[in-house]
C-alpha cells in the first residue's frame, strides 16, 4: 500500500530543488554555504536524505519515475554545492591576491672585475690546450727582466726613463718592476724541463702618461710552448684557437713581421674583429739563444710564444673608450659586468 | 719614417697602386701608419722596428720594395770632381775618446753659393715633413733620408783653429744649439769641438755659432759614427730629439759614412758649386764587420712549417743584399750586407726569407693536440676568495701597485720595514711600493661616496711588496705575499663576517685576537690567527673598524670596516677534494641557554668551554650567539647575559630527554668552571 503518492513526491523534490540552489547560490561566505550544505546535503539528517527515504513509501510501479526524478535534483543540488564552492574558493583566492610587479625582495650580488673576466677568459681558453696558468715576482732582477731575454745592457728597452727602477743600495744589484710577464716564463723554464706549455698573466709596469689608451700599469697574459719540432703553422694554429674561442666563431689570424728581442722570427698577430684587422699582440718563435739562456738545447726543441694586452682587448671587448676607468673602481662601472 | 713615393720611384718602379705596396711593406714588416697627398706627390708614413734602421732611408725601403715586387734596385753613384788640394791642408781632426765616435771623417767644399734649393729638392723634402732651408743643409737631409746616414754642414770659416775635436763634453760645458737654445751638457754626452769649445752636439744637433748661413763659403761636411748610448743619453738628457739623433741611436750602416759623403758633396758641388777638396779628413776606423752565417736549407720548413724551396730561399736573400760565399743543396754560406747588423745567426736568416715569402703562407688550420692541465693552488685560492666576496655583494676592485707617501704613511700589517721607493714615480706622486691594499681601497671607497655610487664595498687581490731586510730567502728579490683586502659599511663584526666566510671556505681555522693597526679605532680591531696541527699559530689577517681619523681622509662616514688577509698562507692545500659526511637521519634537539657571566669575559671563552663539554664534540652540530644584553638591576652590576642557541643531532639515532639533559648539564657546568656562568631562569 502506498503510502506517498507520485504527485506529492514530485513536488517534494522540485521544492528541495528549489530552496537548495537557492539557498547554495545565495551563500556568501563558509559559515552559510556549510550550513546550506548540511541542510540540504548533508549525510546523516540532510533533506535531500529524507527525500530519498519517501522512495520505499511509493508504489512500485512509480519507483522508477520518482528514482529518476530523485537521481536529477540530487545531481542539481550536487553542481549547486560545487559551483558555490568553486565561486567561494575563488573569491578566497582573490582576496589573497598580491601585485605581482611588485619588486622582489632585492639582494645585492657583486661582480668580479672585466680585467679579471678578461684573463680568467683566455686562461680558461688556453686550458683546453694544455696551457697551464703560472706566476711570479713583479719585482724583478735585469737578469729575468732583460739579460735571459736577450735585452742587453745597451739596449734602450732598459733605459731608466722607461722602466721602474728600485732604489737600492749603492753595488746592489738594480732591481725594477717587470715590464712584461715573459720573466716567469724564463722562471718556468729555468726550473722544468720540456715539454712546457704554459701562460703566464699578471701585472707589468712601464711609464707611460696615463690617457685613454695608456696606463704605466697594466696587465699580460704570455703564451708559451717548448716542445720538439714546435713550428710558426703551431703558433698560428694555437692563436687562432685563442681568437675564435675568445670572439666566437671562425676566427682567421694574421701575422705580420716585427721585432722583439725574445723571439726570433718576431710578428704581430692580428685577429678579425667586426670585420676588420685588429691588432692583438706580439709573437714568435722562441729565440734560440733564450733556450740556451735556460739550458735548453735549440737543437732539440723549439718554442713558440705570444703575449696580449689584457686593457687593450677588454676595453675593445666591453666597449671602453677610456682604460683608465678599469681603475677608477666606480661601482657603477664595476656592476656592468 | 716618412716616405716620398716620387723619390722612392727614383731607386725602384713598382707598378702598383700605392694601396697595394702600403699592404706588400705592411705585410713584411713595415707598419703602416698612414697615406697623404703633398702636392703631387704622395707621402707613407711607416713605422721602422729599432732593429731596421736600413729602412730610415729611402733606398733601403726602396731595397724592400724591389724584392717584394721582383724589381731591380738603381742606386745613384755619386760621381765627384775634386780639386787637387787635399781636405787635410784645410780642416785636421782628432778623436780623444774613441768609445764615444769610432770614425769620423769631415769633407771640405770651397766656394759654395748658399741659396734656396730647386724645386725637386724642396718638393721631395717637404712631402716628408722637412722645411727646407738652403741646398746645403737641404742637401744634408736629403742624403740622410736617402741612406739613413746622418749629415751635418759646418760654416768652415767659423771653425776657431781650424780643428775638429771629437769627445766627450764637460760637466756644465755649455752649449747653443741650431735651435738657438743654450744647453747645459754633462760628461755622458759627446761634442764636436773646435780649438775652443762645443760647435756640435755629437750626432743629435749642430751649433748656431757655425750653422750654414746665407754668407757661407767654405764648408766643412762631417760624415761619422757615434756611439748609440752616448747620442741616446744627450738627446734624452737635454731632451732634444732629432733625426739624426733617431738614426745614430738605431745605428745607421757603417759603410754608408763614406758614400753618403761623397754622395753630399757632389750634391752640393752640383747645386751650391764650389770645388771639393781632395778626399776626406778622416779619424778612427771604420767600424762593424759583416757576419757569415750558415743557412741549412731544411731549418726554414723546421721553423715556419711550411717548405720554401732553396732556390727561393736564395732568390730572397740576394735581393736583399746578402752574398753567398759558398753553397752545397743542403747548406749555404751566406755574408750579411753592411747595412744588415741585425742579422748574424741562421734564425735570423730564416726571418728574413720567412717575411718576404709571407706569413700568410703559414698554415692556420694545423691540429693542436690536447694536454691535461691542473689548476694551480694559488689560482683556485684566489677564485675562492673572490666567489665569496663576490657573493657577498663585494665588487672587485683594482688599484695601484706604487702609491704616495700619505697612503704609505700608515703602518703595514706585514712589515715595519719602510716600503720601497721606484723611479720614476707611476703616477705623479705615487713612488712606493705598498705594502698594504688598505689606503687604496678605502680611497676607492671615498671615490664611490663622493659620486654617489649604490655602495662602496669593495675588494681587492693583489700583492703587497715587502724589503726583505736582508734575509735573501725565495727566488724573488721582495717578499711578495698575496693579498685579499675588502672594505665595506657596517661595523667590525661585517668585516668580521666577510674574512670568517673566506677563510672558512679556504679550509682555514683561526681564533681572532685583540690587535692594532692605526687605520682602525683603538680597541675595535683584531688579528687574525691561523692555527694549524703541528704548526706555530701564524698571523693571516687583520680586521677592524676604521678611525674616524682616517674615514674623514678619505672623505667616508662611518660606521666602515675593513679586513686583510694573507692568501698566500691560506692557500688551499694539495689537490684533495673535500670528503662527504653524511647529513644525520636523525632529529635534532634544539636548546637556548641564558647564561650569565661578567661583563670582561670574551665570548671565544665561552664557547670554547661549551664545545670542549663532555659529549658536545660528538653531538654539538650548530652553536649560535642569539643575544647579549647588560641590565645592571636584573643581572647585577658588571655582569652581561649571553642567550646561546644550541642544537644537538647525534649520527647513531635519536637523543632522548635523558640524553640532552646529560648534554646541557654538562654544557652548564663547564661555563662554569670555565667561564664562572651562571644559568639564568
Amino acid at each position: 500500500m502506498a503510502t506517498v503518492s507520485l504527485e506529492s513526491f514530485r513536488e517534494d523534490v522540485v521544492r528541495l530543488r528549489t530552496e537548495a540552489v537557492s539557498a547554495l547560490d545565495s551563500a556568501t561566505d563558509e559559515t552559510l554555504l556549510e550550513r546550506a550544505r548540511v541542510d540540504f546535503a548533508g549525510a546523516r539528517s540532510g533533506r535531500l536524505k529524507a527525500i530519498q527515504k519517501l522512495l520505499g513509501g511509493l508504489d512500485a510501479s512509480d519507483r522508477p519515475e520518482a528514482g529518476r526524478l530523485f537521481n536529477e535534483v540530487k545531481g542539481a543540488i550536487t553542481a549547486a554545492l560545487d559551483a558555490a564552492q568553486g565561486r567561494l574558493a575563488g573569491a578566497t583566492a582573490e582576496a589573497a591576491a598580491i601585485d605581482v610587479t611588485l619588486p622582489g625582495e632585492p639582494f645585492r650580488l657583486g661582480h668580479v672585475h672585466p680585467i679579471t673576466q678578461t684573463i680568467r677568459r683566455v686562461q680558461e681558453i688556453m686550458a683546453r690546450l694544455g696551457f697551464e696558468s703560472v706566476d711570479g715576482p713583479e719585482v724583478e732582477d735585469q737578469w729575468h727582466n732583460f739579460e735571459a731575454l736577450a735585452i742587453g745592457a745597451e739596449h734602450p728597452a732598459r733605459d731608466p726613463l722607461d722602466n721602474f727602477y728600485l732604489a737600492v743600495a749603492k753595488g746592489a744589484d738594480p732591481l725594477l718592476l717587470r715590464s712584461q710577464t715573459s720573466t716567469v716564463q724564463i722562471r718556468v723554464m729555468e726550473r722544468r724541463t720540456p715539454p712546457l706549455r704554459i701562460v703566464s698573466l699578471g701585472r707589468v709596469y712601464r711609464p707611460d702618461t696615463a690617457d685613454a689608451t695608456h696606463y704605466p700599469m697594466f696587465h699580460q697574459v704570455e703564451g708559451l710552448l717548448v716542445e720538439p719540432g714546435a713550428t710558426m703553422a703551431d703558433l698560428k694554429g694555437v692563436l687562432r684557437f685563442l681568437a675564435s674561442s675568445f670572439l666566437g666563431g671562425d676566427v682567421h689570424v694574421r701575422f705580420r713581421p716585427s721585432f722583439f728581442p725574445f723571439t726570433e722570427p718576431s710578428v704581430e698577430f692580428d685577429m678579425e674583429w667586426g670585420g676588420r684587422w685588429v691588432e692583438m699582440g706580439g709573437a714568435g718563435m722562441v729565440d734560440p739563444a733564450g733556450l740556451a739562456a735556460v739550458g735548453y738545447d735549440p737543437a732539440d726543441v723549439t718554442g713558440v710564444a705570444f703575449g696580449l694586452g689584457v686593457e687593450r682587448i677588454a676595453a675593445r671587448r666591453y666597449g671602453v673608450a677610456d682604460i683608465r676607468d678599469f681603475y677608477r673602481n666606480d661601482v657603477r662601472f664595476l656592476e656592468q659586468f | 719614417m716618412i716616405i716620398s713615393t716620387t723619390w722612392l720611384a727614383e731607386y725602384v718602379r713598382w707598378d702598383a697602386p700605392v694601396d697595394e705596396l702600403v699592404r706588400r711593406l705592411l705585410m713584411s714588416g713595415l707598419n703602416h701608419e698612414a697615406t697623404w697627398q703633398v702636392g703631387a706627390d704622395t707621402a707613407i708614413d711607416i713605422e721602422v722596428t729599432s732593429n731596421r734602421p736600413d729602412c730610415l732611408g729611402h733606398v733601403g725601403v726602396a731595397r724592400e720594395v724591389a724584392v717584394l715586387f721582383d724589381r731591380p734596385l738603381h742606386i745613384p753613384a755619386p760621381r765627384l770632381v775634386e780639386a787637387a788640394v787635399p781636405a787635410s791642408a784645410a780642416i785636421a781632426v782628432e778623436i780623444v775618446d774613441p768609445d764615444v765616435c769610432p770614425h769620423y771623417t769631415a769633407r771640405v767644399i770651397r766656394g759654395v753659393r748658399v741659396g734656396p734649393s730647386p724645386a725637386w729638392l724642396a718638393d721631395r723634402l717637404r712631402t716628408i715633413g722637412i722645411e727646407p732651408v738652403n741646398n746645403v743643409v737641404d742637401v744634408t737631409n736629403y742624403v740622410m733620408m736617402e741612406c739613413g746616414q746622418p749629415l751635418h754642414a759646418f760654416d768652415l770659416a767659423k771653425l776657431r783653429g781650424r780643428r775638429i775635436v771629437v769627445r766627450r763634453a764637460c760637466d756644465g760645458e755649455t752649449f747653443r744649439a741650431i735651435n738657438h737654445k743654450e744647453y747645459s751638457l754633462t760628461a755622458g754626452m759627446a761634442v764636436i769641438a773646435d780649438a775652443e769649445g762645443p760647435v756640435a752636439l755629437a750626432g743629435v744637433m749642430g751649433g748656431a755659432e757655425s750653422e750654414i748661413a746665407t754668407d757661407t763659403v767654405d764648408v766643412l761636411l762631417e760624415s761619422a759614427q757615434f756611439a748609440p748610448l752616448v747620442v741616446r743619453a744627450a738627446a734624452r738628457g737635454l731632451v732634444l730629439m732629432s733625426a739624426s739623433s733617431y738614426r745614430f741611436e738605431r745605428g745607421p750602416d757603417p759603410a754608408a759614412v763614406e758614400w753618403a759623403s761623397r754622395r753630399a758633396a757632389a750634391l752640393i758641388q752640383e747645386l751650391a758649386g764650389g770645388e771639393v777638396l781632395a778626399g776626406v779628413v778622416e779619424a778612427g776606423t771604420l767600424a762593424g764587420g759583416r757576419a757569415t752565417i750558415d743557412l741549412r736549407a731544411a731549418r726554414v720548413e723546421e721553423v715556419l712549417g711550411v717548405p720554401v724551396s732553396a732556390g727561393r730561399q736564395a732568390e730572397i736573400l740576394t735581393g736583399l743584399g746578402f752574398v753567398k760565399e759558398a753553397a752545397c743543396s743542403e747548406r749555404c754560406r751566406w755574408q750579411a750586407p753592411s747595412w744588415r747588423r741585425d742579422v748574424t745567426r741562421e734564425i735570423d736568416l730564416v726571418e728574413e726569407i720567412a717575411r718576404i715569402e709571407g706569413y700568410d703562407k703559414v698554415p692556420e688550420d694545423r691540429p693542436i693536440h690536447a694536454k691535461p692541465v691542473e689548476q694551480s693552488a694559488r689560482e683556485k685560492t684566489i677564485r675562492v676568495a673572490g666567489e665569496v666576496l663576490v657573493a657577498a655583494g663585494l665588487c672587485e676592485a683594482m688599484t695601484r701597485s706604487v702609491v704616495s707617501e700619505a697612503f704609505e704613511a700608515t703602518a703595514s700589517p706585514w712589515t715595519a720595514l719602510p716600503p720601497r721607493r721606484v723611479s720614476p714615480a707611476l703616477v705623479r706622486g705615487a713612488d712606493r711600493l705598498r705594502r698594504t691594499l688598505l689606503p687604496s681601497l678605502l680611497e676607492a671607497c671615498g671615490h664611490n661616496r663622493a659620486v654617489g655610487a649604490p655602495h662602496g664595498d669593495l675588494f681587492e687581490v693583489a700583492r703587497a711588496y715587502l724589503d726583505r731586510g736582508g734575509n735573501a730567502a725565495g727566488d724573488s728579490p721582495l717578499e711578495e705575499p698575496l693579498l685579499v683586502s675588502l672594505v665595506t659599511g657596517g661595523a667590525y663584526a661585517r668585516a668580521k663576517g666577510l674574512a670568517e666566510g673566506v677563510i672558512r671556505r679556504l679550509g682555514g681555522v683561526v681564533v681572532f685576537r685583540r690587535g692594532a693597526l692605526d687605520l682602525f679605532t683603538p680597541g675595535r680591531a683584531a688579528e687574525i690567527v691561523l692555527e694549524r696541527a703541528g704548526e706555530a699559530p701564524e698571523r693571516v689577517g687583520v680586521v677592524g673598524e676604521v678611525s674616524d681619523e682616517v674615514l674623514a681622509r678619505f672623505g667616508l662616514e662611518g660606521p666602515v670596516s675593513a679586513a686583510e688577509l694573507r692568501l698566500d698562507l691560506l692557500e688551499i692545500s694539495g689537490s684533495q677534494p673535500r670528503k662527504l659526511v653524511p647529513p644525520s637521519e636523525f632529529p635534532a634537539v634544539q636548546r637556548d641557554l641564558n647564561l650569565v657571566v661578567d661583563q670582561g669575559m670574551a665570548w671565544a671563552e665561552l664557547e670554547r668551554a661549551i664545545r670542549q663539554a663532555p659529549g658536545a664534540a660528538r653531538m654539538l652540530e650548530s652553536l649560535d650567539l642569539e643575544q647579549v644584553w647588560e641590565d645592571a638591576e636584573r643581572l647585577g652590576a658588571g655582569k652581561k647575559s649571553l642567550v646561546v642557541a644550541l642544537r644537538f643531532r647525534s649520527q647513531t639515532g635519536t637523543i632522548s630527554s635523558d640524553e640532552s639533559k646529560r648534554l646541557i648539564d654538562a654544557i652548564v657546568a663547564s661555563c662554569g668552571q670555565a667561564c664562572g656562568a651562571v644559568l639564568r631562569g
